[in-house]
């Protein structure tokens, strides 16, 4: 294994950014060892599930200070990784050079913000133009993006994905039939585990995502879901909470947060769910990173936010 | 390709790209400027390179930034000081254009060019620049000039350094504010520059008229100002130039201003003198720690105590220390933590006794404030007051207090206790320790915050350096290696974790007789992280084995076939890291 490698992770992990030529050769390997991955990926436990970072990078290395860094401990993040924070470019290729280096050890699925068109509009886009003065590595990291699994499953028993549950979707197999190498589409299967939501109110079972893609899903459609296919929970993200992780339905579905303070002025925790070799699960919450705390006003020295902010 | 082409061949390329689509091309030209002025010598740099430098102004701001910069070390390419003036021109427009950061460069290069000028070039070149952009129309050109004048100003002709003067003095009465902001950030620099005399005839009314500017942008800007000049002056002189301007500072309507002289407090005292300082500054000192806005009472805060160094005793006492007091039960947390932060530093400067009196309970209670960050601060600044008063009372008076941080629902807090465990250690002695903190150190070992269970191992290396091995042997070894059991892996980490950190601290028997059992063991436990740290873990206790002949041939015998077993796992972490350990061990 390349010691570029160990040494672009360390200039990562200081959060400064390596070549374009790098992010280049980075993303060809990481394509190798992506493409060999399912779109139901598996993970054996011990395991530490995080949700949404979004850029955050500063809050991601707090992630690491309370969770352990890799290798120690083994890492399945379930998307959302860039957009909306500061430090998107970063983020993505510090979890990305991870990956690369220690496959067995960190699992990467794709959220809903792993897309050529939602990147444009919520800042990786102008990131990326910003720090390397070309779209370049953009493009990269899009195609990478194409390359990511759709979900994981942990020791047969939990199932992890960014949004949640599709009406095409019954059985673990069908999503395994997906072809997942392209932009992320507009509906169908592979849409819908990106974008859908769990709500207490669709009693009918489904119901119209106010966000224009995916479902919402009752607890009639989770807990038949876990049935059919031997399963004892879904752990997905895609939405705020402001305690860092929330349960549903008896238990049966969790939503985990991991991005603190989410976009420098929300005020939430954050949380990480460990699950141990005996599958118990503890959930550990943290807060914002001092970079990311706002209380001062007599500080403009501030990045200030970009217009896209909320 | 005949020489003459390949002569041209380089500037050939540069043109290209400056001239191309691609901004990061034409930024990657600038940035090589100098190999393109190194391949045509000083003639043609300056007869041909600056003039089309000059003329294809650029209109991408990235580009101008990177030529702005490269100009201010270009003195070298065009034939050295005599040619120096050369650079002048293409600066003077990038001075001029709308963004700041361009503006500020070429100020920035300028600055660095004027020295290498001689007086000729000065009057000549640089004079008539100034004065251009002293007067121009836009107040993009009047700003960069306000950032000129000191560096030209020593050097100038006696006439020229009156019109400089007056022209200067026309910069801090523009009609637009942006220029009256940058004359008062580049006042104090310039006026050192001047002659005593000078310097009250002309730049005191300047800094009396900005200092009272309608614009509180304006006003703030002055305090460094006033710090510089003030260091001019006698301290009579001070008082008769300066004492009122300061006192209608520190009440200026504008809360900024005044945070800007909270913030800047020990300088400006120390720069008006110990005199002004007893006899006036006191009381504005009070009325700052005082201040109705929570930040001017934060940066207040900061100044207790460097102001504290520059007062009697009595006064610190009398006036000070009340309103410390205050501030300990400040509404806003920032105060709090500012506070917190810095009232450590007054222990020294009041000695043992008052610290004792005075200072103790405000740090009990700041170390139970509701607020982390205040915890955290008081924390990290016992070591001052150790000094002061001696660990022994340090701890009976504070450590209830600690021990009660230590289980610190914010994790930050509960780090910085583990941080200071060793030292109280070294001076509580063993049988208090045990009795008080050794259940402690051993429950941060399971805490659910990773950096916890990490300090936690080094905290035992610390302890075993402090209590020494047989203590250690007899206390923490069994407990660690108890873990080594556990059914939850996250203990077995941890005892890896602790064996790793604790290896250079103990002894090669204590390794043989106690740890190699509980490291063989885990070689196959069901967990590769745990397997890839046991490599890790050998890694580290093989130097030590090594230290002594009757433990040494336990490296063949155990921990080699160990690390070649593990170099043959199933995963494929496991083999790297065990494979370098035994790469290590050769």
């Amino acid at each position: 294994m390349g010691s570029d490698l160990d040494r672009q992770i360390e200039t990562l992990l200081e959060c400064k950014i390596i070549t374009e030529a790098e992010v280049k050769e980075l993303c060809l390997k990481a394509r190798e060892i992506l493409v060999e991955e399912s779109n139901v990926q598996r993970v054996d436990a011990p395991v530490t599930v995080c949700g949404d970072i979004h850029g955050q990078f500063h809050d991601l290395k707090k992630l690491f200070e309370v969770g352990g860094e890799c290798p120690k401990t083994n890492y399945l993040f379930m998307g959302d990784f860039v957009d909306r924070g500061h430090h998107s470019v970063e983020t993505f290729l510090l979890l990305l050079a991870l990956k690369v280096r220690y496959p067995d050890r960190i699992t990467l699925i794709r959220g809903n913000h792993e897309s050529r068109q939602i990147t444009k509009v919520y800042g990786f886009y102008d990131e990326c133009f910003q720090k390397f003065g070309s779209a370049n590595v953009w493009r990269y990291c899009c195609e990478i993006f194409d390359y990511l699994s759709l979900s994981a499953i942990i020791d047969d028993r939990i199932f992890c994905v960014h949004g949640g549950l599709s009406p095409s979707i019954n059985t673990i197999d069908q999503i395994r039939t997906i072809d997942r190498m392209q932009e992320v589409p507009h509906n169908g299967a592979m849409c819908d585990l990106l974008w859908s939501d769990p709500d207490p109110d669709a009693c009918t079972g489904w119901g119209l995502s106010p966000r224009g893609a995916g479902f919402l899903f009752g607890e009639s459609v989770a807990k038949p879901f876990l049935h059919n296919n031997g399963l004892e929970l879904i752990a997905r993200a895609h939405q705020l909470v402001m305690e860092g992780y929330k349960l549903m339905f008896d238990d049966t579905v969790v939503t985990v947060w991991s991005a603190p303070n989410y976009c420098y002025r929300c005020g939430n925790v954050a949380a990480i769910l460990e699950i141990d070799s005996n599958l118990t699960k503890n959930y550990t919450i943290f807060t914002d990173s001092d970079r990311n705390s706002t209380n001062s006003r007599m500080n403009p020295q501030r990045e200030g936010p970009p217009d896209y902010f909320l | 390709m005949n020489p003459e082409d390949e002569e041209l061949y380089p500037i050939a390329v540069l043109i290209d790209e400056l001239r191309h689509d691609d901004v990061s091309l034409r930024l990657n030209a600038i940035k090589r400027l100098n190999t393109i002025a190194l391949a045509l010598g000083p003639q043609r740099t300056r007869d041909e390179l600056i003039p089309f430098l000059d003329e294809s102004i650029d209109d991408e701001d990235e580009v101008l930034l990177a030529l702005a910069g490269e100009l201010g070390d270009f003195v070298e390419y065009v034939g050295g000081a005599q040619f120096a003036h050369i650079l002048l021109q293409p600066l003077e427009n990038l001075a001029a254009v709308e963004e700041t950061m361009v503006r500020d460069k070429a100020v920035e290069s300028l600055n660095k060019i004027c020295p290498a000028l001689n007086q000729t070039q000065l009057e000549q070149y640089y004079i008539p620049l100034l004065k251009r952009l002293t007067l121009g129309d836009w107040f993009t050109s009047r700003t960069s000039a306000t950032g000129l004048y000191a560096c030209g100003y020593p050097l100038a002709s006696p006439a020229s350094q009156d019109d400089m003067r007056k022209s200067f003095g026309q910069l801090c009465t523009d009609d637009t504010p942006m220029v009256r902001r940058a004359a008062a950030t580049h006042l104090g620099t310039f006026a050192k520059k001047l002659s005593k005399e000078h310097l009250i005839s002309d730049m005191i009314p300047l800094f009396n008229k900005l200092a009272q500017d309608e614009q509180d942008s304006v006003r703030l800007l002055t305090v460094t100002d006033l710090v510089a000049v003030a260091e001019e002056l006698s301290p009579e002189e001070c008082k008769t130039y300066f004492l009122q301007t300061l006192k209608a500072m520190v009440a200026d309507k504008s809360w900024r201003v005044r945070y800007m002289i909270a913030d800047n407090f020990v300088k400006l005292s120390k720069a008006v003198g110990e005199d002004i300082t007893r006899e006036d500054l006191v009381g504005a000192f009070v009325r700052l720690l005082k201040d109705n806005e929570a930040e001017v009472r934060t940066a207040a805060s900061g100044q207790v105590p460097g102001f504290a160094q520059l007062v009697d005793r009595e006064t610190i006492l009398n006036y000070i220390l009340p309103c410390v007091k205050d501030l300990v039960t400040d509404t806003s947390q920032h105060v709090r933590a500012a506070l917190a932060m810095k009232i450590s530093g007054l222990a020294p400067i009041l000695g043992k006794e008052a610290t004792t009196e005075q200072l103790l309970p405000l740090f009990l209670q700041l170390l139970k404030d509701e607020f982390p960050d205040v915890r955290l601060n008081i924390i990290s600044k016992l070591e001052t007051v150790n000094q002061v008063i001696g660990i022994e009372l340090l701890s009976q008076s504070l450590l209830p207090a600690i021990v009660e941080l230590a289980e610190d629902k914010q994790w930050r807090v509960r780090l910085a206790i583990i941080d200071y465990i060793p030292l109280l250690a070294t001076q509580l002695g063993v049988a208090f320790f045990d009795e008080k903190l050794g259940a402690l150190c051993m429950s941060w070992l399971g805490d659910s915050v990773f950096s916890i269970r990490e300090a936690a191992t080094i905290n035992l290396r610390k302890l075993t350096e402090v209590f020494g091995v047989d203590w250690a042997k007899q206390t923490i070894i069994p407990k660690v290696l108890a873990m080594g059991t556990h059914p939850n892996y996250l203990y077995r980490m941890t005892t890896i974790f602790a064996i790793t950190a604790m290896a250079p601290a103990v002894t090669p028997e204590v390794i043989r007789d106690y740890i190699l059992p509980t490291v063989t063991n885990l070689v196959s436990d069901p967990i590769p992280n745990i397997r890839f740290n046991v490599a890790k873990s050998i890694e580290a206790l093989i130097p030590v084995l090594l230290q002594n002949p009757d433990t040494k041939p336990l490296v063949d015998q155990q921990l080699k076939p160990a690390l070649t077993k593990l170099s043959e796992d199933s995963d494929n972490d496991v083999r790297f890291f065990s494979q370098k350990a035994l790469l290590a061990a050769v």
